[in-house]
């Protein structure tokens, strides 16, 4: 194989496909939409990560404003925890805009997250949102397929690809070089979407070296993704007979691709491994709880024996006489009892998503679609694994919150004091601003890679597959 | 040189080509004559090496075409009956890609030297081919064939549907090319241009070729009324 002949391959076919008429138009309308959808969302944003900001600096001032009161009430008083988007996410959505983005948190309940922005619009949200990712995943790539589909299959019909053998190319030199140029007519688009994706992400995170790293794999998996559509797109124009059935071969890949297999793929998942609705989720949680022990029973059993215990250990007769507070260890016990019991089912509800998740994640295999998507949403920050970092730290923050106001309760309450009313029943409004803000930081870099380990195997798989075939296989069709 | 030894093409029981025993020298022009389906096109493929022989020794300047295509084609220009080049492309551009993947690098003034020299008009080499008769893209094939400055040339079919003046434009091109030392084999219906052109004709049918014979040794006339017996047997034999 002449390097120079793959070369002039790449020039001519860009050229060649820069001249042809609608090649302007088409590429001036994939920029027009991905700019709107990469500035749109980049906007939006910006106004989320403004209004997160707001609302959690008023939450923290309402939360250090609260007068003294009794530590349990505050404990009930609550937090209420943001999800701050990432800033890559106003390029990929994923699935940003279906997952909630605030919970409040309290004692004794896991709430759920809520205010997703599918939940405060209308149902148009559910056709699907243009997003500069969706131009680059799924949009391009059908250009690329109409650019494509004849780069061979037409010139076999109508004869030039005797005259381009006869002058001595061989066929490593016409798939690969005619699949680097379409590649490089394909720059035309995703070129600019990226540089602007590039120049809004500075402006969004600044010279953060995780966005940085973030956006350098990204553009890589977008390189590599292109790259093997386009050698896919020449390979399959150059093993079909004619151009035409090259053209509904590479329609059917887009259909299966884009949409056949990635639904069939999450139907067999839920089919495969289903997974309880949310009311049952929490039935099952409650009920486990109560079968447990229910701290604010005081005929409860288990509760009863833990007393009993605790008043031997300390060798006193009335909880009255305990070194602390009593009330406060019991919502101690309990809370922790609770939150063990809801953990417990949580993470077998989340190996049960994983498990639908593995199916559909495996079909990147056989999916490039489906490849870039998960590695496009796992640096973007917006697909379910950054969303349960979030959740993960709320509950881990409401948790934490629950037991300190416990624990506060458990050392500064006296035993002997009867009602919340009591003076003696409050503490000093200094101890809720000990307590620091929710300050959730995002999935690392490495978490993230590591998200979309076999997506990236799969697409250098696709990519070391093809470019192999364009190498090895000297004869994929007759010239003639 | 192109010699092709009992060279035999078969599709499943249907025979394309049998045993063609065939030697065309530098600065000889051989016209391969017949009527469609006679083989003609398919001898020319197997030289170029775009289908493999069933039986036979098909080589291009003692180069085993079937073991070695690629390195053949350095050795071969070719032009078909139907040149289609690359509409949204220029002459030159045209001209310059498809010299270019020969590794013969034309700059500008040597390309649009070239296409002057095979006659196409200054004004059209910096039109896109789309705006081109078929003549004029003929005569681009013919200068893409003439930078590559090869030892032989295949033609199949190239005066077909061009007009007398274009088609008389490319005898004299091919007999230039003849006399300096090229190897030319042409496949053609054109008896007229093959006696005013070759220096030998074949003249093939089914498959077959049935005769032989050098140009200066016979008038049109007699190479008309030869080929029409020829042709007149099949229509009597059934073959």
């Amino acid at each position: 194989m002449r390097p120079s002949n793959v070369i002039l391959f790449l020039k001519h076919t860009f050229t060649e496909l820069w001249k042809r008429p609608g090649t302007k138009w088409a590429v001036g309308l994939l920029n027009v939409l991905a700019f709107f959808a990469v500035i749109t969302a980049y906007g939006q944003l910006r106004e989320q990560q403004e209004t997160v900001n707001d609302y959690r600096q008023e939450v923290r001032e309402r939360w250090e404003s609260n007068p003294d009161k009794h530590p349990h009430r505050m404990a009930h008083y609550g937090y209420v925890a943001f999800r701050q988007p990432y800033p890559l996410s106003f390029f990929d959505r994923g699935v940003d805009s279906y997952v909630g983005n605030a919970v409040f948190l309290e004692a004794h309940r896991q709430n759920t997250v809520n205010f997703s922005a599918a939940s405060l619009s209308t149902g148009l949200l559910r056709f699907g949102e243009l997003s500069g990712a969706l131009v680059l995943q799924a949009l391009l790539p059908l250009l690329i397929f109409f650019w494509g589909f004849s780069i061979v299959a037409g010139e076999r019909e109508d004869g030039k690809l005797r005259l381009v053998f006869a002058q001595g190319a061989t066929w490593p030199e016409v798939i690969l070089g005619k699949a680097a140029g379409l590649f490089s007519a394909a720059l035309l688009v995703s070129l600019p979407t990226l540089f602007l994706t590039g120049v809004l992400l500075f402006f969004a995170a600044g010279e953060s070296f995780a966005s940085l790293s973030r956006f350098g794999l990204l553009l890589l998996s977008y390189g590599v993704y292109l790259s093997l559509i386009c050698l896919l797109t020449v390979w399959v124009s150059a093993v079909r007979k004619t151009a035409k059935t090259a053209l509904l071969a590479l329609i059917g890949c887009w259909l299966l691709f884009v949409l056949v297999l990635p639904k069939v793929s999450q139907v067999a998942g839920q089919l495969l491994y289903p997974s309880p609705s949310k009311i049952a989720f929490d039935r099952m949680v409650e009920e486990e709880i109560l079968k447990q022990g229910d701290s604010h029973n005081p005929d409860d059993p288990y509760f009863k024996h833990l007393k009993d215990s605790v008043l031997a250990v300390h060798q006193v007769s009335s909880t009255k006489d305990l070194p602390f507070n009593y009330g406060g260890f019991i919502m101690r016990e309990g809370e922790k009892l609770s939150t063990l019991t809801f953990r417990d089912h949580e993470r077998r509800l989340l190996a049960r998503y994983e498990q639908q998740h593995d199916i559909v994640q495996r079909t990147a295999l056989f999916n490039p679609y489906v490849a870039i998507k998960y590695v496009s949403m796992a640096l973007a920050g917006t697909d379910f694994r950054a969303y349960r970092a979030f959740k993960d730290q709320a509950e881990s923050y409401r948790y934490e919150l629950a037991q300190t106001m416990n624990e506060l309760q458990m050392e500064y309450i006296g035993n002997n004091i009867k009602t919340s009313a009591d003076k003696r029943a409050v503490l000093d409004r200094s101890h809720w601003h000990d307590f620091p803000d929710f300050a959730p930081t995002p999935l690392p870099f490495t978490d993230s890679f590591r998200a979309a380990g076999l997506a990236l195997f799969s697409l250098c798989l696709w990519f070391v597959g093809l470019t192999a075939l364009a190498l090895f296989l000297r004869r994929p069709t007759s010239v003639i | 040189m192109l010699v092709a030894q009992n060279l035999t093409k078969k599709y499943g029981t249907s025979t394309a080509l049998q045993s063609l025993d065939l030697r065309v020298n530098p600065g000889e022009v051989f016209c391969l004559l017949g009527a469609n389906g006679a083989g003609k096109t398919t001898t020319i493929n197997l030289f170029m090496g775009f289908i493999q022989p069933t039986a036979g020794l098909v080589e291009i300047n003692g180069i085993d075409v079937t073991k070695k295509a690629a390195e053949t084609k350095r050795h071969l220009a070719y032009i078909p009956e139907n040149l289609n080049l690359y509409q949204n492309l220029t002459g030159l551009e045209n001209l310059r890609f498809f010299t270019g993947l020969a590794n013969v690098a034309l700059n500008d003034t040597t390309a649009t030297d070239l296409l002057d020299s095979v006659g196409l008009q200054v004004g059209a080499i910096n039109r896109r081919v789309s705006t081109y008769s078929k003549g004029m893209r003929q005569k681009v094939g013919i200068a893409i064939a003439k930078a590559k400055r090869a030892d032989n040339l295949l033609l199949d079919e190239p005066t077909s549907g061009l007009d007398p003046q274009a088609s008389n434009d490319f005898a004299g091109l091919i007999q230039d090319m003849r006399d300096d030392g090229v190897a030319v084999l042409m496949a053609t219906h054109d008896l007229f241009r093959a006696k005013e052109t070759g220096t030998h004709i074949g003249i093939m049918r089914a498959g077959v070729l049935v005769h032989t014979l050098a140009t200066k040794d016979i008038s049109l006339n007699e190479l008309e009324r030869l080929y029409l017996d020829t042709f007149r047997t099949v229509e009597l034999t059934g073959r």
